[in-house]
């Protein structure tokens, strides 16, 4: 401050005021909730995009030179030939020195170039994981929906009779259903209603819908679609709603204990907008962040789920290119988890703020 | 104030089913309240205040028992009996009859709601959806409780400070213009020129809209203050009740004298504090006779194997005790210390 309003400021007096405003500008933008949380998250990618640089490619023993070596194996050609190919798959030079293959490969992602895959030749890596995704995004995010909100309820509702033989016996069921990995659930449902008691045939179900469709928005179309996602639908709602109930309990109890609930029934309001907008919205507060981070786990737990079913989406496409050993494959679509776990992780950070008045206002002064 | 009667308790009692068996945290209580008066409940913690105020609007914890007495309250020359009203009669008593202000609630005010929302949301919820007038009428109870009406109305209450939040709930309080508002214990958590400010604030607003105020307090010094007249309670029932004059200048009940001489400010000029020995009777098994004569100075025989009833000693001022000649005989140095320092 003394530096600026000294009349005879000398090179680098201005220097430090410009240091000085830079610093304040700084801390202006930093102390935006909105803007630090999304710098935060920037740094993340960057982070993870840049350790699987280094993991990939110059680590001993790294997938390129594994890949390599097995090239040179399977199709008895020359080392050079061989690591010719895994460049062009993978996208490198490998005359540039490792400072400029760094760059063209932020520069690729940028381009959402992440090579070809291995075991559909000449298939981009990116246009694969664009044609998987949306199965995922669909059945596991229904999953995830019906589960919240199923949750949701019969949490809240045991927290409103807490202690009653309906609250005993929701705990017992949600502690045990919450115990139990989805995986296990699938394959319960698997032998139990498709093999012993042959509610469903297994084979029919397989695939995403039946290949004799034409995709297209006929109501015949849509239903085969739900059909064909039911049993990975099932199977997540089975293996997560145990523990929204426990959660949405737990969190609707501590509000259900707070001084403005026992007001606002002082108040004389009723019940109904008790229940919404006094103990409802408090208590989904900190669900709704654990919503959003869950979203950035769908891809990672599908993967059990639909190999199981054979259900094509992204999970499975992951479980195929691990078992087929396509590292471009896998590297793009670990990449691309890494990403959607930042990416729901940040939308819990901003939803949070926009959720919450206590948050939203500190971050904005 | 008039004499109109605007809450009548008669033989009130309340039993908390514990594990331990059951409390009985308030037994017999009758007293009246007039329109535009203000009554003081006084007596330690544990003696049973909480529980006979929360009782007045039904909100005790679902293990409490209202097993005997009557709530009548008057309105517009029509009486009822609180203890019968159904569920919808009891939202519709609550805070446009009676506003309360819970002990120890420092989070009155919802957290995701902007104040002038939960304003509303009170005034809806007795069928008053006019928002123009709920505006009206908040910004100028706002200035009555000496806040800045425009920024209270827009803020969330994590925006204002604790004194700024309490003055907020008073304004809430009066809102639907009740007959009634119950304190309990309103300025225990604020540090003390905020309890001063407060102090001032309710009492203008009573001179402003007339309302009738139970105000329950261990500080006896605001007790004094604010009260026209003054309850003491001691083990759940009610051992002395008068004018507020009558009972901290003319006590006449001695666990009414031990709490004046356990207190700094009252006690003028007496040589030292004295503080009532013993401890709090247990309410499960409360002591035989009068539930004070463990602890009394003046206790005999019969105060251990009779209850002493309540009579009215001097005009409007009643005690619950068989050697009252003693209490007065007792009471004599703390009246005199007082005319001679003054
Ligand atoms: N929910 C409850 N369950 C059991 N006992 C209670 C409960 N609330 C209060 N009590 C008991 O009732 C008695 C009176 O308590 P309270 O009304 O809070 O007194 P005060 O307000 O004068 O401090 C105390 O002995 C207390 O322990
Ligand atoms: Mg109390």
């Amino acid at each position: 401050m003394a530096t600026r309003s000294s009349p005879v400021s000398s090179a680098s007096s201005i220097e430090i005021s410009l240091l000085d405003r830079i610093l304040d500008r700084w801390q202006k933008i930093n102390s935006n909730y909105v803007v630090r949380t999304i710098i935060q998250a920037l740094i993340t990618v960057w982070a993870v995009i840049t350790f699987t640089f280094f993991l990939i490619r110059l680590m001993p023993g790294n997938p390129i030179q594994v890949y390599v070596a097995q090239l040179m194996n399977a199709e008895s050609i020359t080392y050079e030939e061989a690591y010719g190919r895994a460049a062009a798959q993978f996208r490198f030079d490998f005359n540039a020195s490792p400072v400029e293959q760094y760059f063209d490969y932020l520069g690729n992602l940028l381009r959402l170039d992440l090579g070809d895959s291995i075991i559909s030749v000449g298939t981009p890596v990116i246009s694969q994981i664009m044609r998987f995704l949306p199965w995922t995004l669909f059945s596991a995010g229904l999953g995830l929906l019906v589960s919240f909100v199923t949750g949701f309820v019969l949490g809240m509702l045991m927290a409103y009779y807490r202690n009653s033989p309906l609250d005993h016996i929701l705990s017992f069921i949600s502690s045990l259903m919450s115990a139990v990995p989805n995986y296990i659930w699938g394959l319960m449902i698997m032998v139990v209603f498709g093999v012993q008691l042959q509610w469903f045939s297994v084979g029919d179900l397989r695939g995403t819908y039946d290949p004799r469709l034409t995709p297209a928005f006929t109501p015949e179309f849509i239903f085969d679609i739900f059909k064909h996602a039911l049993l990975p639908v099932i199977t997540y709602v089975l293996g997560t709603v145990g523990s929204w109930m426990l959660s949405t309990k737990s969190s609707t109890v501590s509000v259900l204990g707070e001084d403005y609930v026992n007001v606002a029934e002082a108040r004389g309001l009723s019940e109904r907008r008790i229940l919404t907008a006094y103990v409802g919205r408090n208590a989904a507060l900190p669900l709704f962040t654990l919503l959003a981070i869950s979203i950035g786990f769908v891809i990672g737990g599908s993967v059990l789920i639909e190999s199981l079913f054979v259900y094509n989406g992204l999970g499975n496409f992951l479980f195929q290119s691990i078992t087929g050993r396509d590292y471009t494959s896998m590297q793009g679509v670990f990449l691309f988890i890494t990403f959607s776990v930042v990416l729901s992780n940040l939308l819990a950070d901003l939803l949070y703020a926009r959720l919450d008045p206590r948050i939203r206002v500190s971050g904005e002064k | 104030m008039n004499d109109e009667i605007v809450l009548k308790v008669e033989d009130l009692s309340v039993i908390y089913n514990s594990s331990r068996g059951p409390v009985r945290a308030t037994s017999n209580v009758s007293f009246e309240l007039r329109k535009g008066e203000a009554l003081a409940l006084i007596g330690e913690s544990g003696s049973g205040k909480t529980t006979l105020s929360l009782a007045l609007i039904r909100m005790l914890a679902k293990s409490a028992e209202i097993n005997a007495g009557k709530v009548l309250y008057t309105r517009d020359g029509k009486t009822r009996n609180i203890l019968d009203m159904n569920d919808g009669e009891m939202r519709a008593f609550r805070w446009n009859d009676c506003a309360m202000v819970f002990q120890g609630a420092q989070n009155a005010f919802n957290p995701v709601l902007r104040i002038r929302d939960q304003f509303l949301d009170t005034a809806r919820a007795h069928g008053r959806n006019d928002k123009e007038w709920l505006r009206q009428r908040t910004l100028e109870l706002f200035k009555l409780v000496r806040l800045d009406p425009q920024r209270v109305f827009d803020s969330y209450p994590h925006e204002l400070s604790g004194g700024m939040r309490q003055r907020t709930l008073l304004a809430l309080g009066v809102l639907l213009d009740p007959q009634i508002v119950i304190l309990d214990e309103p300025t225990t958590a604020l540090d003390i020129l905020t309890q001063r400010a407060i102090i001032d604030v309710l009492n203008e607003m009573q001179t402003r809209l007339n309302f009738s105020i139970i105000f329950i307090s261990h500080d006896l010094a605001l007790a004094a203050e604010m009260a026209d007249r003054v309850a003491t309670m001691y083990a759940g029932e009610i051992v002395e009740i008068g004018g507020v004059n009558q009972i901290f200048y003319e006590p006449l009940h001695p666990y009414t004298l031990g709490l004046l001489r356990s207190v700094p400010k009252l006690s003028h000029g007496q040589d030292e504090l004295v503080s009532i020995t013993g401890n709090p009777p247990n309410l499960i098994d409360p002591p035989s006779g009068c539930k004070f004569h463990p602890r009394c100075q003046f206790a005999s025989e019969k105060c251990s194997r009779e209850a002493p009833p309540l009579t009215e000693y001097d005009a409007g001022h009643q005690s619950a005790c068989w050697h009252v000649d003693k209490v007065i005989e007792a009471r004599k140095d703390l009246y005199k210390k007082k005319v001679t320092e003054s």
